[in-house]
């Protein structure tokens, strides 16, 4: 077809190719890459990296429905351990499926999940309780609850390109909240009974019945459950192997380019959307069935940032990362509850978790120099305050045990006006100088710092648990943002700018 | 400038006419008449800020014209959005590199497959044996393509995250990406950019490739005055939005406005 | 007998009259400058660093703890040890100061590092912090609910701040008192030393270089993160001032106060076309006009929902707000 020839009488020809050109891998920067991956995973914690990497997909879930199912004739169990640690751990697993999609896959920042599963919560509620008498079975009703919460997501997302943007953050968390209030305060009136029920919700929910067989124990609701996750883990992996699956991720990599591309970015953003939510209504309908009701103020933000977590923790896009990052919030959760049958554990897995954390610092003499200053900073302190203030000021007792430690830690015998705001606001302060510091500095201030956690912890935290988790998760989500992006199963990331 | 100097009879593919953009009322592209023709390879040049890439972004429809036209074989691709314009037949890489950094090589060039496949994501989740047989397919043609660097985009690298690759075989990725979109036109922007001579040596013999053997036709931006000699049937020189010259790369090259463009008018003057 | 909710907008107005429209103009306009001032620090930041700051409505909220903290300090609303206007002079430097270091802060811990980072990661550390934040000041507080004495009681009580409830003019006998002056008045006066910051000082001029475009300003010798932790502290002292004057006129500070008029504060900068500061100004007015006119005719419980409703309606008609200008995609 060429209809001229090379430019003919070129002054200069181009220099001639080396024959290196076709060498292949063995030399330059992309080999070295390669194999600097490898190198940097070595010991047992790299071989066990590898050992997940190489092991097919269907077989870890195979494995996870296996041990699951195992669990409760071993390490489950009490009825409450089962409800407590089985059941909320694949309750969150699920909600953290849906969620993964929306951000995970597609990068988009869905506040108003939590209104999502709500609304297949209250679809359900409706529609299988006697709050209205309707009795429908499941096999019909989750369906609607899966269709109820696409609406919602559909109208939004259709509503304007912008958004799918920045916006949608804002916009899907202002649609959370208006759903709470439409719920708990507007509940408008129909069929001569307010709609939501208000802040009462919808008691008495039906248990989940298929073709009438009633799922109504733990157990069976427990095992339920294990196969609901598994099939939708499951056909989430298979929609994100797929071209769709790509295009997701493509969109969420660089919009433009995925658009020059051939990929419609606002018809697949809306398509994430959508499935997200339809998940969500999915679980939230299985929640209304295992909770026996449905109640507005359960999908607060409280509830959205616990799931933001989950799927943080695991790493944002893994399936793998969701399971993973439900199990370990799941158990914080239920470990830091005042009335849990596990009272002092919460104490070692919070002094556990940071012994752990200052352990990881590299190299070891700089965590054997904050070890230190911690436990010193501790005896200096506790001596001080009992010279100067006696045993007013030291004479308290740790709570659920482990009582040596009030020799250490110091803890006033009766309540000292603003003691407990005081050192809260000083632990804070302490904090956000030690992030400020650099090098050594940093090291040294860690320790007083660490101190000062354990005091606030015995004196503040501990008494407080609920408020408690969510401090530890709105400051893990900074951590993990600054520190770790990509969670705990996430794929590192490497940006050359 | 009402036609455009035409050696034989061939047949028009990409027609630009009377196009127009400005931004903030700085005219980026004035009044502008191109046309490439099938199996060409045109070459755009002119110094920074000239709209080079605007014009790429015009037909990709990053942006939308204020004035003119756009044809690709006689359909007119003002208005539709970027994704449409690739179906169309359109493809591009992009100056700054905008691969898909967190994707592998493959999945890469797999994903630009997404507008000439069809299978929807309820058939993928019950992986019916159509899907099965579609992706078969896209995994095929994306091999394919890459093949075409030989070694540099072959082996292990494949299921290697794109962040991995070194700037040259971005380039080169970019490019297979482009082309597993089964375009009609390519439009490469600065492929050489940012290469070591021995690498644009290859980069220009593999965009000759592109048209021999590929059957593309193609469109390029390009500084390097090499490359350009090398491969452009036609050269057409821009300044400030307006096309200043066109024609072979001699006769550009050496035309005055075109060396008053690069260098000023005063290094002109003296010439 | 069910009405249409058309008639029932009607038969409220009717009700209500001329003396309901004023009263609810007047909340709305006050209301309105307190939600301008928040929109402001959204806006700002926003203009700045294309990020949403998730915790500026909370750092408003602090504010109006930090204030309530100045005056139970001297010895709370009933028996100050303090004349009145010193008092208050004090309440707002402290809350301005306490909230812009607060700002300050955050922006170095949890948005400095992540500079460089995906879009998403700034955005999930922003609720981070927000989630600190609030549940810290919930710790803090035992989630009680706040009053600046004497105020939103109605003067019943022997307050120092009685004299603010004092009636400067009627209108249709709905009276502008001075607490309702004093909150208007002040957020223009800071709005106006505001303007002349960004648009007549040096400093202005190279924030509004950072924030068209950073890396060029950057390259021009403007230090870049200094002119970004400003941008912070101008927004929080604005938002810390807000709090106070909330504090002043409302009265009643729980730590939801942050998250309820946080989205109300975005909402108004989207409105009035974010990134423009005139426009928050603009859209913060509206907001508080909407969502308390909402309240008069529609019903308090509507009102959330109503304004939920404006911002879906701004987002698809005028999706670049008000005074918003059209962004140019850069490629």
């Amino acid at each position: 077809m060429s209809d001229t020839p090379d430019t003919p009488g070129v002054p200069e020809p181009p220099p001639e190719p080396p024959a290196e050109t076709e060498s292949g891998p063995k030399v330059g920067v992309d080999s070295w890459v390669a194999s600097h991956e490898g190198r940097t995973q070595r010991g047992p914690l790299g071989w066990l990296a590898h050992g997940w990497e190489s092991t097919p997909d269907w077989i870890k879930l195979l494995a996870f429905v296996a041990i699951a199912a195992s669990l409760p004739y071993w390490l489950l169990r009490s009825e409450g351990d089962l409800f407590n640690f089985g059941l909320y751990t694949l309750l969150f697993v699920g909600f953290g499926l849906g969620l993964n999609v929306v951000v995970g896959y597609a990068g988009l920042l869905d506040l108003g999940y939590v209104a999502f599963l709500g609304i297949g919560s209250y679809t359900y509620a409706l529609l299988s309780s006697p709050y209205y008498g309707i009795h429908w079975p499941a096999e019909a009703v989750i369906p609607i609850a899966m269709l109820a919460a696409t609406i919602p997501a559909a109208i939004l997302g259709f509503s304007a390109r912008r958004l799918l943007g920045d916006y949608l953050a804002i916009v899907t968390l202002f649609f959370a909240e208006a759903f709470v209030v439409f719920t708990n305060v507007a509940n408008p009136v129909l069929f001569g009974k307010g709609l939501t029920g208000g802040a009462n919700g919808i008691p008495q929910v039906d248990p989940l019945t298929f073709f009438g067989y009633k799922i109504s124990s733990t157990k069976q609701e427990y095992f339920f459950l294990i196969g609901a996750v598994a099939v939708v883990a499951g056909a989430l992996y298979l929609a994100n192997q797929s071209r769709t699956g790509r295009a997701w991720r493509a969109s969420r990599e660089d919009p433009l380019a995925a658009e020059v591309m051939s990929m419609p970015v606002n018809r697949l953003k809306i398509l994430a959307f959508i499935f997200s939510s339809a998940v969500a209504g999915l679980f939230g309908a299985i929640f209304a069935a295992i909770l026996t009701a449905a109640v507005s103020t359960q999908f607060g933000i409280p509830f959205l940032i616990t799931i933001y977590a989950v799927i943080i923790l695991g790493g944002l896009g893994s399936i793998a990362g969701v399971f993973v990052g439900a199990i370990l919030i799941n158990c914080t959760f239920v470990f830091l509850e005042p009335q849990t049958d596990h009272p002092g554990f919460k104490r070692w897995l919070f002094y556990g978790a940071i012994i752990v954390l200052v352990a990881l610092l590299k190299p070891w003499y700089k965590a054997v120099v904050v070890f230190v200053g911690t436990i010193a900073t501790g005896f200096v302190a506790h001596a001080v305050v009992q010279a100067w203030g006696g045993s007013a000021w030291t004479g308290g007792k740790t709570i659920n045990g482990a009582s040596w430690l009030s020799h250490w830690v110091i803890i006033p015998k009766t309540s000292h006006g603003n003691f407990d705001n005081i050192l809260y606001i000083g632990l804070v302060v302490a904090m956000v100088v030690v992030m400020m510091l650099k090098g050594w500095w940093r090291i040294i201030a860690l320790g007083p710092t660490l101190y000062l956690t354990a005091v606030v912890w015995e004196n503040v935290l501990s008494e407080n648990p609920g408020v408690t988790a969510l401090i530890l998760f709105g400051a893990m989500l900074v951590g993990l943002m600054i520190k770790r992006p990509q969670g705990l199963l996430g794929q590192a990331r490497v940006e050359i700018v | 400038m009402a036609a455009v100097p035409e050696p034989t009879s061939p047949t028009p593919l990409l027609e630009l006419n009377g196009l127009s953009m400005s931004f903030g009322g700085l005219k980026v592209i004035d009044n502008l008449d191109l046309v490439v023709n099938q199996g060409e390879i045109v070459s755009v040049i002119g110094p920074n800020g000239a709209g080079k890439t605007t014009l790429f972004n015009l037909i990709t429809g990053i942006y939308r014209p204020e004035a003119g036209q756009i044809r690709l074989g006689g359909e007119s691709l003002v208005g539709l959005s970027p994704h449409k314009i690739n179906k169309a037949g359109v493809a591009r890489t992009f100056q700054t590199l905008r691969l898909f950094l967190n994707m592998s090589v493959i999945e890469n060039v797999m994903a630009s497959q997404y507008g000439r496949t069809k299978v929807d994501v309820v058939r993928a989740m019950l992986r019916t044996p159509g899907m099965r047989r579609e992706e078969k397919a896209i995994r095929r043609q994306a091999e394919e393509k890459l093949s075409f660097f030989g070694q540099r985009l072959m082996g292990y690298r494949w299921n290697q995250p794109a962040y991995s690759l070194s700037y040259a075989n971005r380039r080169r990725l970019e490019i297979a990406r482009a082309m597993a979109t089964e375009p009609r036109i390519l439009l490469l922007d600065e492929p050489a950019a940012g290469m070591n001579p021995t690498e644009t040596h290859e980069i220009t013999e593999l965009i000759g490739q592109l048209r021999d053997e590929g059957g593309y036709t193609i469109l390029l931006i390009e500084h390097d005055m090499h490359v350009v000699e090398g491969i452009s049937d036609r050269v057409v020189a821009l300044d400030h939005g307006v096309k200043i010259a066109e024609g072979s790369f001699e006769a550009v090259a050496t035309d005055p406005r075109v060396v008053e463009a690069y260098l000023g008018t005063k290094a002109a003057s003296t010439k | 007998m069910h009405h249409l909710l058309v008639f029932n907008i009607i038969d409220q107005i009717r009700t209500l009259g001329w003396p309901g429209f004023w009263s609810l103009l007047r909340n709305g306009i006050v209301s309105g400058s307190l939600l301008a001032l928040i929109a402001l620090g959204y806006t700002m930041v926003y203009g700045i660093l294309q990020l949403l700051n998730f915790a500026h409505g909370d750092i408003y909220m602090v504010g109006a703890f930090i204030g309530y903290g100045v005056l139970q300090a001297f010895g709370g609303a009933e028996m100050a040890s303090f004349p009145i206007v010193p008092l208050i002079i004090i309440m707002f430097a402290v809350a301005m100061v306490g909230s812009g270091v607060l700002g300050v802060a955050i922006e170095r811990v949890a948005y400095k590092p992540l500079r460089n980072a995906p879009r998403i990661a700034p955005l999930i550390s922003a609720l981070g912090v927000l989630f600190f934040l609030e549940s810290s000041v919930q710790l803090l507080t035992n989630s009680a609910h706040v009053l600046y004495e004497g105020v939103y009681l109605g003067g019943n009580y022997p307050s120092t701040f009685g004299p603010l409830l004092n009636s400067v003019f009627t209108v249709d006998g709905i009276p502008f008192t001075t607490v309702d002056t004093l909150v208007v008045l002040a957020a223009v006066a800071l709005m106006v030393m505001l303007v002349w910051l960004v648009y007549r000082t040096r400093f202005g001029k190279a924030m509004r270089a950072v924030a068209f475009d950073r890396e060029a300003a950057a390259m021009m010798g403007i230090d870049v993160d200094r002119v970004i932790s400003m941008t912070f502290f101008i927004g929080s002292v604005l938002a810390g001032a807000a709090g106070v004057m909330y504090g002043l006129y409302i009265g009643d500070t729980s730590f939801t106060l942050g998250f309820q008029y946080g989205l109300l504060a975005f909402t108004a900068a989207v409105v009035g076309g974010i990134g423009s500061i005139p426009g928050a100004m603009l859209g913060g007015l509206l907001v508080g006009l909407f969502q308390n006119f909402a309240t008069g005719y529609v019903g308090g419980q509507w009102s959330d929902i109503v304004v939920f409703g404006i911002l879906i309606g701004f987002l698809i008609i005028r999706p670049n707000g008000i005074l918003g200008s059209k962004a140019i995609q850069k490629v």
